[in-house]
Protein backbone atom coordinates (compact mmCIF):
# COMPACT_ATOMS: atom_id res chain seq x y z
CA UNK A 1 0.00 0.00 0.00
CA UNK A 2 1.40 3.23 -1.11
CA UNK A 3 0.69 6.15 1.68
CA UNK A 4 1.30 8.70 -0.72
CA UNK A 5 -0.71 7.42 -3.18
CA UNK A 6 -3.78 7.24 -0.76
CA UNK A 7 -3.12 10.18 1.00
CA UNK A 8 -3.12 12.22 -2.52
CA UNK A 9 -6.72 10.76 -3.48
CA UNK A 10 -7.91 11.62 0.56
CA UNK A 11 -7.32 15.39 -0.44
CA UNK A 12 -8.80 15.18 -4.07
CA UNK A 13 -12.01 13.25 -3.18
CA UNK A 14 -12.04 16.46 0.04
CA UNK A 15 -11.29 19.19 -2.42
CA UNK A 16 -13.99 17.72 -5.04
CA UNK A 17 -17.07 17.49 -2.78
CA UNK A 18 -16.32 20.51 -1.04
CA UNK A 19 -20.03 21.95 -0.09
CA UNK A 20 -20.16 18.41 1.18
CA UNK A 21 -17.07 18.00 2.71
CA UNK A 22 -18.16 21.22 4.87
CA UNK A 23 -21.65 20.21 5.63
CA UNK A 24 -20.26 17.16 6.53
CA UNK A 25 -17.29 18.47 9.23
CA UNK A 26 -20.23 21.26 10.33
CA UNK A 27 -23.08 18.91 11.20
CA UNK A 28 -20.29 16.66 12.71
CA UNK A 29 -18.99 19.64 14.96
CA UNK A 30 -22.61 20.43 16.01
CA UNK A 31 -23.84 16.94 16.91
CA UNK A 32 -20.04 16.39 18.44
CA UNK A 33 -20.17 20.10 20.48
CA UNK A 34 -23.50 19.29 22.33
CA UNK A 35 -22.11 15.61 23.32
CA UNK A 36 -19.45 17.35 24.74
CA UNK A 37 -21.59 19.85 26.85
CA UNK A 38 -23.78 16.80 28.00
CA UNK A 39 -20.70 15.53 29.34
CA UNK A 40 -19.20 18.44 31.03
CA UNK A 41 -22.30 19.25 32.48
CA UNK A 42 -22.75 15.13 33.84
CA UNK A 43 -19.35 16.18 35.32
CA UNK A 44 -20.18 19.08 36.84
CA UNK A 45 -22.90 16.77 38.85
CA UNK A 46 -20.60 14.57 39.55
CA UNK A 47 -18.37 17.18 40.41
CA UNK A 48 -21.19 18.89 42.82
CA UNK A 49 -22.11 16.16 44.05
CA UNK A 50 -18.87 15.20 46.06
CA UNK A 51 -18.35 18.45 46.82
CA UNK A 52 -21.56 17.96 49.23
CA UNK A 53 -21.51 14.68 50.07
CA UNK A 54 -19.84 15.11 53.62
CA UNK A 55 -21.90 18.48 53.72
CA UNK A 56 -25.36 17.39 53.85
CA UNK A 57 -27.15 18.09 57.08
CA UNK A 58 -30.38 17.53 58.81
CA UNK A 59 -31.91 20.56 60.65
CA UNK A 60 -34.35 20.10 62.71
CA UNK A 61 -36.30 22.88 63.59
CA UNK A 62 -38.13 23.30 67.18
CA UNK A 63 -41.10 24.55 68.26
CA UNK A 64 -41.96 28.20 69.01
CA UNK A 65 -41.98 27.33 72.89
CA UNK A 66 -38.56 26.04 73.19
CA UNK A 67 -37.42 28.71 71.09
CA UNK A 68 -38.25 31.99 73.09
CA UNK A 69 -38.01 30.07 76.49
CA UNK A 70 -35.03 27.34 76.42
CA UNK A 71 -31.83 29.10 74.95
CA UNK A 72 -29.71 26.78 76.68
CA UNK A 73 -31.73 23.73 75.67
CA UNK A 74 -31.08 22.63 79.26
CA UNK A 75 -34.77 21.16 79.75
CA UNK A 76 -37.24 19.05 78.62
CA UNK A 77 -38.32 18.25 75.51
CA UNK A 78 -35.14 19.79 74.21
CA UNK A 79 -32.80 18.44 76.65
CA UNK A 80 -34.79 14.78 75.56
CA UNK A 81 -34.48 15.22 71.95
CA UNK A 82 -30.50 16.24 71.88
CA UNK A 83 -29.93 13.46 74.35
CA UNK A 84 -32.11 11.11 71.75
CA UNK A 85 -30.14 12.59 68.48
CA UNK A 86 -26.67 12.20 70.07
CA UNK A 87 -27.22 8.48 70.95
CA UNK A 88 -28.60 7.30 67.33
CA UNK A 89 -26.37 5.29 65.97
CA UNK A 90 -27.06 7.07 62.63
CA UNK A 91 -25.72 10.62 63.76
CA UNK A 92 -22.73 12.01 63.70
CA UNK A 93 -22.40 15.14 65.32
CA UNK A 94 -25.26 17.29 66.67
CA UNK A 95 -25.32 20.93 67.53
CA UNK A 96 -27.59 23.18 69.29
CA UNK A 97 -28.44 26.87 68.07
CA UNK A 98 -30.45 29.21 69.51
CA UNK A 99 -32.65 31.91 68.55
CA UNK A 100 -30.24 34.16 69.21
CA UNK A 101 -27.55 32.92 67.55
CA UNK A 102 -29.67 32.14 63.92
CA UNK A 103 -30.56 35.74 63.99
CA UNK A 104 -26.63 36.74 64.16
CA UNK A 105 -26.22 34.09 61.77
CA UNK A 106 -29.05 35.52 59.67
CA UNK A 107 -27.99 39.32 60.15
CA UNK A 108 -24.26 38.33 58.63
CA UNK A 109 -25.82 36.06 55.22
CA UNK A 110 -28.03 38.82 54.66
CA UNK A 111 -25.82 41.92 55.66
CA UNK A 112 -26.20 43.54 52.49
CA UNK A 113 -29.69 43.58 52.22
CA UNK A 114 -30.57 45.79 55.09
CA UNK A 115 -34.43 46.08 54.09
CA UNK A 116 -35.03 42.33 54.49
CA UNK A 117 -32.66 42.83 58.17
CA UNK A 118 -35.44 44.98 59.08
CA UNK A 119 -38.05 42.81 58.54
CA UNK A 120 -37.06 39.89 60.58
CA UNK A 121 -37.06 40.42 64.46
CA UNK A 122 -35.25 37.22 66.42
CA UNK A 123 -38.54 36.22 67.34
CA UNK A 124 -39.18 35.31 64.31
CA UNK A 125 -36.72 32.64 63.78
CA UNK A 126 -36.61 28.80 65.38
CA UNK A 127 -34.15 27.33 67.01
CA UNK A 128 -32.75 24.13 65.77
CA UNK A 129 -30.24 21.54 65.77
CA UNK A 130 -28.10 20.83 63.66
CA UNK A 131 -27.31 17.46 62.94
CA UNK A 132 -25.05 15.74 60.49
CA UNK A 133 -24.69 12.02 59.68
CA UNK A 134 -22.85 9.15 59.30
CA UNK A 135 -23.72 8.46 55.79
CA UNK A 136 -25.96 11.36 54.06
CA UNK A 137 -27.75 9.45 52.65
CA UNK A 138 -29.94 8.33 55.33
CA UNK A 139 -31.31 11.78 55.56
CA UNK A 140 -34.92 9.59 55.28
CA UNK A 141 -34.54 7.73 58.38
CA UNK A 142 -33.93 10.84 60.58
CA UNK A 143 -36.98 13.03 59.36
CA UNK A 144 -38.95 9.62 59.87
CA UNK A 145 -37.88 9.10 63.10
CA UNK A 146 -38.12 12.25 64.68
CA UNK A 147 -41.04 14.51 62.97
CA UNK A 148 -44.23 14.52 65.53
CA UNK A 149 -41.74 14.32 68.39
CA UNK A 150 -42.56 17.14 71.42
CA UNK A 151 -40.80 20.32 70.33
CA UNK A 152 -39.86 19.25 66.92
CA UNK A 153 -41.39 22.34 64.51
CA UNK A 154 -40.16 20.86 61.42
CA UNK A 155 -36.66 19.27 59.63
CA UNK A 156 -35.32 20.22 56.54
CA UNK A 157 -33.36 17.43 54.55
CA UNK A 158 -30.69 19.92 52.52
CA UNK A 159 -30.13 17.07 50.26
CA UNK A 160 -33.69 17.94 48.93
CA UNK A 161 -32.62 21.25 47.99
CA UNK A 162 -29.68 19.96 45.82
CA UNK A 163 -31.34 16.51 44.67
CA UNK A 164 -33.60 19.23 43.09
CA UNK A 165 -30.79 21.28 41.70
CA UNK A 166 -29.34 18.15 40.47
CA UNK A 167 -32.73 17.46 38.31
CA UNK A 168 -32.71 20.86 36.98
CA UNK A 169 -28.81 19.55 35.85
CA UNK A 170 -29.56 15.89 34.40
CA UNK A 171 -32.92 17.57 32.60
CA UNK A 172 -30.20 20.04 30.45
CA UNK A 173 -27.73 16.94 30.30
CA UNK A 174 -30.85 14.82 28.84
CA UNK A 175 -32.11 17.52 26.95
CA UNK A 176 -28.27 18.34 24.88
CA UNK A 177 -28.02 14.50 24.83
CA UNK A 178 -30.86 13.74 22.84
CA UNK A 179 -30.20 17.44 20.09
CA UNK A 180 -27.01 15.28 20.06
CA UNK A 181 -28.03 11.76 18.81
CA UNK A 182 -30.61 13.90 16.70
CA UNK A 183 -27.62 15.96 14.76
CA UNK A 184 -25.51 12.68 15.12
CA UNK A 185 -28.05 10.83 13.35
CA UNK A 186 -28.09 13.79 10.30
CA UNK A 187 -23.98 13.69 10.37
CA UNK A 188 -24.49 10.14 10.03
CA UNK A 189 -26.79 10.23 6.72
CA UNK A 190 -24.44 12.87 5.53
CA UNK A 191 -21.71 11.05 5.77
CA UNK A 192 -23.20 8.26 4.08
CA UNK A 193 -24.04 10.15 1.18
CA UNK A 194 -20.65 12.19 0.85
CA UNK A 195 -18.93 8.82 0.55
CA UNK A 196 -21.59 8.22 -1.89
CA UNK A 197 -21.12 10.98 -3.94
CA UNK A 198 -17.37 10.91 -3.39
CA UNK A 199 -17.65 6.93 -4.84
CA UNK A 200 -19.99 8.09 -7.61
CA UNK A 201 -17.85 11.58 -9.07
CA UNK A 202 -14.74 8.72 -8.96
CA UNK A 203 -16.66 5.68 -10.83
CA UNK A 204 -14.54 6.35 -13.58
CA UNK A 205 -11.20 5.71 -11.73
CA UNK A 206 -12.68 2.87 -9.61
CA UNK A 207 -13.95 0.60 -12.39
CA UNK A 208 -10.58 0.99 -13.83
CA UNK A 209 -8.61 -0.09 -10.21
CA UNK A 210 -11.26 -2.82 -9.98
CA UNK A 211 -10.67 -4.28 -13.24
CA UNK A 212 -6.33 -3.76 -13.28
CA UNK A 213 -7.05 -5.85 -10.18
CA UNK A 214 -6.96 -3.26 -7.15
CA UNK A 215 -7.57 -4.69 -4.23
CA UNK A 216 -10.43 -3.62 -1.87
CA UNK A 217 -8.51 -1.24 0.15
CA UNK A 218 -6.84 0.59 -2.19
CA UNK A 219 -10.40 0.84 -4.17
CA UNK A 220 -12.39 2.06 -1.01
CA UNK A 221 -9.45 3.15 1.87
CA UNK A 222 -9.47 6.71 0.36
CA UNK A 223 -13.24 7.25 0.79
CA UNK A 224 -12.94 5.85 4.27
CA UNK A 225 -10.31 8.31 5.28
CA UNK A 226 -12.14 11.12 3.73
CA UNK A 227 -14.85 10.01 6.37
CA UNK A 228 -12.80 9.74 9.06
CA UNK A 229 -10.48 13.05 8.06
CA UNK A 230 -13.45 15.29 7.83
CA UNK A 231 -14.80 13.20 11.41
CA UNK A 232 -11.89 14.20 13.24
CA UNK A 233 -11.80 18.11 12.23
CA UNK A 234 -15.78 17.97 13.17
CA UNK A 235 -14.44 16.80 16.26
CA UNK A 236 -11.71 19.03 16.85
CA UNK A 237 -13.49 22.17 15.87
CA UNK A 238 -16.36 20.76 18.09
CA UNK A 239 -13.45 21.27 21.20
CA UNK A 240 -12.69 24.66 20.00
CA UNK A 241 -16.27 25.39 20.08
CA UNK A 242 -16.42 23.76 23.94
CA UNK A 243 -13.43 26.24 24.73
CA UNK A 244 -15.26 29.09 23.32
CA UNK A 245 -18.53 28.24 25.42
CA UNK A 246 -16.95 27.41 28.54
CA UNK A 247 -14.98 31.16 28.31
CA UNK A 248 -18.46 33.08 27.51
CA UNK A 249 -20.50 31.06 29.17
CA UNK A 250 -19.21 28.94 32.07
CA UNK A 251 -16.66 31.50 32.94
CA UNK A 252 -18.69 34.71 32.75
CA UNK A 253 -22.27 34.06 32.40
CA UNK A 254 -22.02 32.03 35.16
CA UNK A 255 -19.39 32.96 37.33
CA UNK A 256 -21.43 34.48 39.96
CA UNK A 257 -23.43 30.81 40.54
CA UNK A 258 -19.57 29.02 40.56
CA UNK A 259 -18.18 32.28 42.93
CA UNK A 260 -20.82 31.53 46.08
CA UNK A 261 -19.48 27.52 45.62
CA UNK A 262 -22.86 25.99 45.47
CA UNK A 263 -21.96 24.49 42.12
CA UNK A 264 -18.41 22.99 41.43
CA UNK A 265 -17.28 24.85 38.29
CA UNK A 266 -16.42 23.30 34.69
CA UNK A 267 -12.64 23.78 34.46
CA UNK A 268 -10.31 23.19 31.36
CA UNK A 269 -9.18 19.88 32.45
CA UNK A 270 -13.16 18.59 32.42
CA UNK A 271 -12.73 19.44 28.57
CA UNK A 272 -9.28 18.12 28.66
CA UNK A 273 -10.69 14.28 29.76
CA UNK A 274 -14.03 15.03 27.57
CA UNK A 275 -12.03 15.72 24.68
CA UNK A 276 -10.75 12.17 23.44
CA UNK A 277 -13.88 10.57 24.36
CA UNK A 278 -15.39 13.15 21.02
CA UNK A 279 -12.57 12.30 19.00
CA UNK A 280 -13.09 8.44 19.89
CA UNK A 281 -16.61 8.81 18.75
CA UNK A 282 -16.12 10.84 15.80
CA UNK A 283 -13.65 8.51 14.35
CA UNK A 284 -15.73 5.12 15.15
CA UNK A 285 -18.67 7.00 13.99
CA UNK A 286 -17.21 8.31 10.82
CA UNK A 287 -15.75 5.16 9.76
CA UNK A 288 -18.05 2.43 10.24
CA UNK A 289 -20.25 4.43 8.60
CA UNK A 290 -18.51 5.00 5.40
CA UNK A 291 -17.41 1.24 5.49
CA UNK A 292 -21.15 0.55 5.91
CA UNK A 293 -22.01 2.60 2.89
CA UNK A 294 -19.25 1.18 1.03
CA UNK A 295 -19.88 -2.09 1.23
CA UNK A 296 -23.62 -1.39 0.21
CA UNK A 297 -23.78 0.85 -2.55
CA UNK A 298 -20.05 0.03 -4.14
CA UNK A 299 -19.43 -3.44 -5.40
CA UNK A 300 -16.04 -5.02 -5.35
CA UNK B 1 -6.04 -20.62 -20.57
CA UNK B 2 -10.10 -20.39 -20.35
CA UNK B 3 -12.77 -23.14 -20.35
CA UNK B 4 -16.34 -22.51 -19.95
CA UNK B 5 -18.09 -26.08 -19.03
CA UNK B 6 -22.02 -25.94 -19.54
CA UNK B 7 -22.70 -22.20 -18.51
CA UNK B 8 -25.53 -20.67 -18.15
CA UNK B 9 -26.39 -17.57 -16.90
CA UNK B 10 -29.50 -16.03 -15.99
CA UNK B 11 -30.09 -12.41 -14.85
CA UNK B 12 -32.98 -11.76 -12.93
CA UNK B 13 -34.54 -9.04 -14.67
CA UNK B 14 -34.86 -10.93 -17.72
CA UNK B 15 -36.73 -14.35 -18.42
CA UNK B 16 -34.65 -15.50 -21.27
CA UNK B 17 -31.27 -16.82 -20.15
CA UNK B 18 -27.91 -14.20 -21.18
CA UNK B 19 -26.16 -17.75 -21.81
CA UNK B 20 -27.43 -21.13 -22.36
CA UNK B 21 -24.83 -24.27 -22.26
CA UNK B 22 -22.28 -22.78 -23.16
CA UNK B 23 -18.99 -25.02 -23.35
CA UNK B 24 -15.74 -23.20 -25.03
CA UNK B 25 -11.57 -23.63 -24.37
CA UNK B 26 -9.37 -21.21 -25.57
CA UNK B 27 -5.33 -22.27 -25.24
CA UNK B 28 -2.82 -20.37 -24.04
CA UNK B 29 -1.76 -17.84 -26.83
CA UNK B 30 -4.55 -18.26 -28.84
CA UNK B 31 -6.17 -15.16 -30.91
CA UNK B 32 -9.84 -15.38 -30.72
CA UNK B 33 -12.86 -13.28 -32.26
CA UNK B 34 -16.27 -13.68 -30.35
CA UNK B 35 -19.12 -12.88 -32.74
CA UNK B 36 -22.34 -12.04 -32.73
CA UNK B 37 -25.27 -9.75 -32.73
CA UNK B 38 -26.04 -7.84 -29.91
CA UNK B 39 -27.81 -9.18 -27.02
CA UNK B 40 -26.15 -12.44 -28.05
CA UNK B 41 -24.41 -12.59 -25.32
CA UNK B 42 -20.68 -11.91 -26.02
CA UNK B 43 -20.52 -8.98 -22.81
CA UNK B 44 -21.58 -11.69 -20.39
CA UNK B 45 -19.08 -13.93 -21.66
CA UNK B 46 -16.36 -11.59 -21.03
CA UNK B 47 -17.87 -10.46 -17.70
CA UNK B 48 -17.89 -13.61 -16.18
CA UNK B 49 -14.62 -14.45 -17.43
CA UNK B 50 -13.40 -10.64 -14.98
CA UNK B 51 -15.83 -12.24 -12.18
CA UNK B 52 -18.07 -9.06 -12.29
CA UNK B 53 -20.88 -11.62 -12.75
CA UNK B 54 -21.21 -15.31 -11.45
CA UNK B 55 -22.85 -17.85 -13.71
CA UNK B 56 -26.11 -19.50 -12.77
CA UNK B 57 -24.72 -23.01 -13.65
CA UNK B 58 -21.48 -24.28 -14.67
CA UNK B 59 -17.84 -23.90 -14.15
CA UNK B 60 -15.59 -21.19 -15.49
CA UNK B 61 -11.88 -21.34 -15.44
CA UNK B 62 -9.44 -18.73 -16.30
CA UNK B 63 -5.48 -19.74 -15.76
CA UNK B 64 -5.58 -21.42 -12.56
CA UNK B 65 -8.45 -19.72 -11.51
CA UNK B 66 -11.66 -21.66 -10.52
CA UNK B 67 -13.44 -18.08 -11.08
CA UNK B 68 -17.00 -18.44 -10.50
CA UNK B 69 -16.03 -20.23 -6.77
CA UNK B 70 -12.63 -18.69 -5.46
CA UNK B 71 -12.99 -16.69 -2.43
CA UNK B 72 -14.06 -12.95 -3.09
CA UNK B 73 -10.43 -11.45 -1.88
CA UNK B 74 -8.67 -13.30 -4.59
CA UNK B 75 -10.57 -11.61 -7.47
CA UNK B 76 -7.94 -8.78 -7.88
CA UNK B 77 -5.24 -11.93 -8.09
CA UNK B 78 -7.59 -12.80 -10.93
CA UNK B 79 -8.32 -9.41 -12.78
CA UNK B 80 -4.28 -8.91 -12.28
CA UNK B 81 -3.53 -11.76 -15.08
CA UNK B 82 -6.37 -10.48 -16.90
CA UNK B 83 -6.11 -6.76 -19.22
CA UNK B 84 -8.92 -5.04 -20.55
CA UNK B 85 -10.06 -3.09 -23.74
CA UNK B 86 -13.06 -1.18 -24.29
CA UNK B 87 -14.67 0.63 -27.11
CA UNK B 88 -14.90 3.63 -25.35
CA UNK B 89 -11.36 3.91 -24.08
CA UNK B 90 -12.22 4.73 -20.71
CA UNK B 91 -9.18 6.98 -19.85
CA UNK B 92 -8.87 9.29 -17.06
CA UNK B 93 -9.41 12.82 -18.27
CA UNK B 94 -7.38 14.57 -16.12
CA UNK B 95 -4.45 12.42 -16.04
CA UNK B 96 -1.38 12.15 -19.09
CA UNK B 97 -0.84 9.24 -20.91
CA UNK B 98 1.76 8.38 -18.75
CA UNK B 99 -0.50 8.74 -16.07
CA UNK B 100 -3.00 6.52 -16.96
CA UNK B 101 -1.09 4.38 -17.31
CA UNK B 102 0.88 4.25 -14.52
CA UNK B 103 -2.43 4.30 -11.94
CA UNK B 104 -2.84 0.58 -13.43
CA UNK B 105 0.26 -0.11 -11.60
CA UNK B 106 0.23 1.91 -9.08
CA UNK B 107 -2.97 1.03 -7.41
CA UNK B 108 -2.16 -2.65 -7.31
CA UNK B 109 0.56 -1.07 -5.27
CA UNK B 110 3.85 -1.81 -7.55
CA UNK B 111 7.05 0.15 -6.66
CA UNK B 112 7.81 3.35 -8.34
CA UNK B 113 11.14 2.74 -9.42
CA UNK B 114 9.41 -0.60 -11.07
CA UNK B 115 6.98 1.70 -12.81
CA UNK B 116 9.28 4.59 -14.04
CA UNK B 117 11.36 1.63 -15.73
CA UNK B 118 8.01 0.09 -17.79
CA UNK B 119 5.77 2.39 -18.68
CA UNK B 120 7.96 3.74 -20.97
CA UNK B 121 8.67 0.39 -22.84
CA UNK B 122 4.90 -0.44 -23.18
CA UNK B 123 4.07 3.08 -24.43
CA UNK B 124 7.15 2.76 -27.30
CA UNK B 125 5.82 -0.99 -27.62
CA UNK B 126 2.02 0.50 -28.49
CA UNK B 127 3.65 3.48 -30.44
CA UNK B 128 3.17 6.30 -28.35
CA UNK B 129 6.83 6.87 -27.46
CA UNK B 130 7.04 11.03 -27.21
CA UNK B 131 3.65 11.47 -26.01
CA UNK B 132 3.56 10.84 -22.58
CA UNK B 133 3.12 13.81 -21.15
CA UNK B 134 -0.27 14.44 -23.30
CA UNK B 135 -3.42 14.67 -22.30
CA UNK B 136 -5.93 12.33 -23.28
CA UNK B 137 -8.44 14.99 -25.54
CA UNK B 138 -5.26 16.30 -26.91
CA UNK B 139 -5.00 12.52 -28.67
CA UNK B 140 -6.73 10.98 -31.63
CA UNK B 141 -9.36 8.32 -31.03
CA UNK B 142 -6.34 5.43 -32.40
CA UNK B 143 -3.70 6.80 -30.22
CA UNK B 144 -6.59 6.80 -26.89
CA UNK B 145 -6.88 3.45 -27.78
CA UNK B 146 -3.49 2.44 -27.68
CA UNK B 147 -3.36 3.94 -24.50
CA UNK B 148 -5.65 1.59 -22.88
CA UNK B 149 -4.43 -1.22 -24.58
CA UNK B 150 -0.78 0.00 -23.06
CA UNK B 151 -2.67 0.29 -19.55
CA UNK B 152 -4.05 -3.07 -20.66
CA UNK B 153 -0.55 -4.60 -21.21
CA UNK B 154 1.48 -2.77 -18.72
CA UNK B 155 1.48 -5.26 -15.78
CA UNK B 156 2.09 -8.29 -18.46
CA UNK B 157 -1.35 -10.42 -18.45
CA UNK B 158 -1.50 -13.58 -19.39
CA UNK B 159 -4.91 -12.66 -21.59
CA UNK B 160 -6.10 -9.44 -22.99
CA UNK B 161 -9.72 -8.98 -23.33
CA UNK B 162 -10.85 -6.58 -25.72
CA UNK B 163 -14.63 -5.37 -26.02
CA UNK B 164 -15.34 -3.82 -29.46
CA UNK B 165 -11.72 -2.28 -29.21
CA UNK B 166 -12.56 -0.94 -32.96
CA UNK B 167 -16.16 0.00 -32.26
CA UNK B 168 -15.57 3.78 -32.47
CA UNK B 169 -12.06 4.12 -34.91
CA UNK B 170 -11.52 4.28 -38.53
CA UNK B 171 -11.44 1.07 -40.73
CA UNK B 172 -7.52 2.43 -40.98
CA UNK B 173 -7.49 2.93 -37.54
CA UNK B 174 -8.69 -0.16 -36.49
CA UNK B 175 -6.67 -1.71 -38.82
CA UNK B 176 -3.36 -0.56 -36.87
CA UNK B 177 -4.94 -1.15 -33.14
CA UNK B 178 -5.81 -5.11 -34.90
CA UNK B 179 -1.67 -4.91 -35.63
CA UNK B 180 -0.76 -3.88 -32.13
CA UNK B 181 -3.27 -6.63 -30.75
CA UNK B 182 -1.54 -9.37 -33.36
CA UNK B 183 1.73 -8.26 -32.00
CA UNK B 184 0.81 -8.48 -28.13
CA UNK B 185 -0.85 -11.79 -29.15
CA UNK B 186 2.50 -12.74 -30.39
CA UNK B 187 4.28 -12.31 -27.18
CA UNK B 188 2.39 -15.14 -26.02
CA UNK B 189 -0.58 -13.22 -24.66
CA UNK B 190 -4.19 -15.24 -25.25
CA UNK B 191 -5.75 -12.77 -26.84
CA UNK B 192 -10.22 -12.77 -26.78
CA UNK B 193 -11.76 -9.77 -28.78
CA UNK B 194 -15.35 -9.35 -29.22
CA UNK B 195 -15.97 -7.43 -32.31
CA UNK B 196 -18.93 -6.50 -34.99
CA UNK B 197 -16.77 -5.30 -37.42
CA UNK B 198 -17.12 -8.29 -40.57
CA UNK B 199 -13.63 -7.10 -42.63
CA UNK B 200 -11.67 -7.28 -39.72
CA UNK B 201 -12.88 -11.13 -38.68
CA UNK B 202 -12.39 -11.58 -42.25
CA UNK B 203 -8.99 -10.24 -42.97
CA UNK B 204 -7.49 -11.38 -39.87
CA UNK B 205 -8.77 -15.11 -40.49
CA UNK B 206 -8.18 -16.55 -36.92
CA UNK B 207 -10.43 -18.59 -34.69
CA UNK B 208 -14.03 -17.35 -34.84
CA UNK B 209 -16.80 -18.32 -32.16
CA UNK B 210 -19.88 -17.44 -32.64
CA UNK B 211 -22.95 -16.55 -30.10
CA UNK B 212 -26.07 -16.32 -30.78
CA UNK B 213 -29.32 -15.65 -28.09
CA UNK B 214 -26.62 -16.87 -25.73
CA UNK B 215 -25.77 -20.08 -27.61
CA UNK B 216 -22.69 -21.48 -29.62
CA UNK B 217 -23.55 -21.95 -32.95
CA UNK B 218 -20.46 -21.76 -34.66
CA UNK B 219 -16.83 -22.21 -33.61
CA UNK B 220 -14.32 -21.95 -36.34
CA UNK B 221 -10.41 -22.40 -36.83
CA UNK B 222 -9.85 -20.21 -39.58
CA UNK B 223 -12.87 -18.42 -39.78
CA UNK B 224 -15.00 -15.47 -41.51
CA UNK B 225 -17.88 -13.21 -40.34
CA UNK B 226 -20.61 -14.36 -41.72
CA UNK B 227 -20.21 -17.75 -43.12
CA UNK B 228 -23.12 -19.80 -43.77
CA UNK B 229 -26.06 -16.50 -42.84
Amino acid sequence: MRASFVFSEVLTGLRRNVTMTVAMILTTMISLALLGLGLLVVRMVDNTQDVYEDEVDVNVYLTNDISANDPECAQDPCAGLRAQLESDPAVEVVSFENRQQAYDRFQQIFEAQPELLKLVRPESLPASFNVQLKDPSRADVITQTYSGSVGVDSIVDESEFLERLFNVFNGVRDVTFAVALVQAVAALLLISNTVQVSAFTRRTEVNIMRLVGATRWYTQLPFLLEAVVAGLIGAILAIGLLVAFKAWFFDSVLSGVFSTGVISPVSGLDILLVSPWLLLTSIGISATTGYVTLRLYVRQ
Amino acid sequence: MIRLEHVSKVYKTSTRPALQDVSVGVDKGEFVFLIGASGSGKSTFLRLLLREEVPSRGRVYVANFDVARMARRRVPRLRQSIGCVFQDFRLLNNKTVHENVAFALEVIGKPRNTIRKVVPEVLELVGLEGKSARMPHELSGGEQQRVAIARAFVNRPLMLLADEPTGNLDPDTSQDIMLLLERINRTGTTVLMATHDHSIVDSMRRRVVELDLGQVVRDDSRGVYGVGR
